[in-house]
């Protein structure tokens, strides 16, 4: 072996001692700022983060209503406080250059956001009462694992009821209204957590409508019989009821309001007529007046 | 020679102006994102077209809001398109923000959004935004993180008068 092979051995096997030594500083290092957290935390819980290192380092962590900066003792556990980690959502964690992601998850339901429509409707119809609910955890974060929803209407002691399963922290029902009108308590549960709303009913369309016809010193005087719907009602007051007389002269129209349960129109004199009555899409009965006989 | 210096001093004296106060234009200076929205699968209630048009609008327009908000620690911005708590926990970001000297600063690259929900009334809609963002943690002028990502996030919007707003916005790890 000559002195020039010697030398060139020595320098390349210095090279390769340098450049493994960096390698193992490289690997000490990165191994020293590695940040190891839970893929997900539920909110309002801590989270204890182990560090390796020694010296200080600054911490950064952004997240949903948070963005902390702080100098940690790298070797030492880094804690994040309860209160830090109230919001479900994505954190960014960064560490002396080095970064990670973890979520926060929404704990158990707490709160319901209830959406009831109508405020009123009529009695005794299918699936018209609609209500909506949004699941909340104490921190307000919308709960996405499913959890069950009991939608109850009672009116008049009668109580229509169905469980539903949120999907995406979303649920919804379609419930009947009872037949008899009334105040009906519209509630939304989830363990313990609940809200009511008010829905009226209200009587639906009359179910039929007939009427009389007198004369009197002006005309003719129509008025009704009490005006029901179908379930026994009593149809509001203040809903139209439209009379019509069509005679030779032409047609009369007179739209008279529901007062305590009967509607009445006075419509011209005529000898010979025909008398119609209608309340929306319900049309009653009708009379061939023949000068009052 | 002299209105020459003149228009100078002019000219400078009105960009520090306009650097001290930024007009709505430059506040929201970045252009709406790129959000393509399929509303096949919305239920109980189907979306209709100008429901779904008026939706893209005003959601790329909070989108918009929000990274402005966040690179500039402007809580006030946010109550044009946020409300309930997605307001609140923006705005409480900010203040975090502002209190150590960080923002964010994500550029948005474009979002792709299914409509899963519309209530019967028409009030409320749920989206589940895949958005791909470019976002950069900045201590100051530093770079603290920054990372090219794709995430998920549930949105709840209500209707507003003349507008959709968003009540609720949620990172989650996938649908």
């Amino acid at each position: 072996m000559t002195k020039d092979s010697i030398e060139v051995k020595v320098k390349l096997g210095g090279t390769m001692a340098i450049a493994l030594l960096l390698m193992c500083c490289f690997a000490i290092a990165t191994h020293a700022a590695e940040i190891n957290v839970p893929a997900a935390v539920t909110a309002g819980s801590g989270l204890s983060i182990p560090s390796s290192g020694s010296g200080s380092a600054t911490l950064y962590v952004v997240g949903p209503g948070t963005a902390i900066k702080r100098t940690v003792r790298l070797g030492q556990e880094i804690q994040l406080s309860a209160d830090e980690l109230q919001n479900a959502g994505r954190y960014v964690i960064s560490l002396d250059g080095n970064s990670a992601t973890f979520f926060v998850t929404a704990g158990p339901v707490q709160s319901i956001a209830f959406l009831a429509r109508p405020s009123r409707v009529p009695a005794d119809t299918p699936n018209v009462v609609t209500g909506t609910t949004f699941v909340f955890d104490k921190y307000q974060n919308l709960v996405l694992q499913p959890q069950p929803i009991k939608f109850e209407l009672t009116a008049n002691g009668q109580t229509v009821g169905r469980t539903e399963t949120t999907k995406s922290g979303v649920a919804f029902a379609k419930l009947d209204s009872s037949r008899k009108e009334g105040p009906a308590q519209f509630v939304a549960s989830s363990g313990a957590a609940s809200v009511r709303r008010v829905v009226q009913e209200v009587a639906s369309d009359p179910c039929s409508i007939r009427m009389t016809a007198v004369r009197d010193k002006n005309g003719i005087l129509a008025r009704t019989e009490p005006i029901h719907d179908c379930a026994g009602n009593p149809v509001p007051d203040g809903t139209i009821v439209t009379f019509t007389a069509t005679d030779a002269k032409g047609k009369s129209t007179v739209d008279a309001r529901i007062k305590q349960g009967v509607a009445e129109a006075e419509l011209p004199a005529s000898n010979n007529a025909t008398i119609s009555v209608a309340s929306g899409v319900v049309v009653g009965n009708e009379i061939q007046w023949r000068g009052g006989q | 020679m002299k209105s020459v210096s003149l228009a100078v001093a002019m000219a400078a004296a009105l960009a520090v102006i306009a650097s001290v106060f930024p007009t709505p234009d430059s506040v929201l200076a970045a252009s709406a994102p790129s959000i393509a929205i399929n509303v096949e699968h919305a239920t109980p209630r189907e979306i209709e077209e100008t429901t779904q048009k008026s939706l893209a609008r005003d959601y790329a327009t909070a989108w918009q809001t929000m990274t402005e908000a966040l690179d500039q620690n402007r809580a006030d911005l946010l109550s044009a398109n946020f409300i309930g708590t997605a307001d609140d926990k923006l705005t409480a970001t900010i203040q975090e923000q502002t209190k150590v000297g960080l923002h964010q600063h994500i550029t948005d690259q474009g979002h792709t959004v299914d409509a899963v929900f519309y209530s019967p009334e028409g009030s409320a809609i749920e989206l589940h935004d895949t958005a791909h963002l470019q976002i950069d943690v900045m201590d100051g002028s530093k770079v603290v993180h920054t990372e090219n990502a794709t995430v998920h996030y549930v949105a709840l919007l209500t209707a507003a008068e003349n507008s959709w707003k968003v009540r609720v916005l949620e990172t989650v790890p996938g649908f």
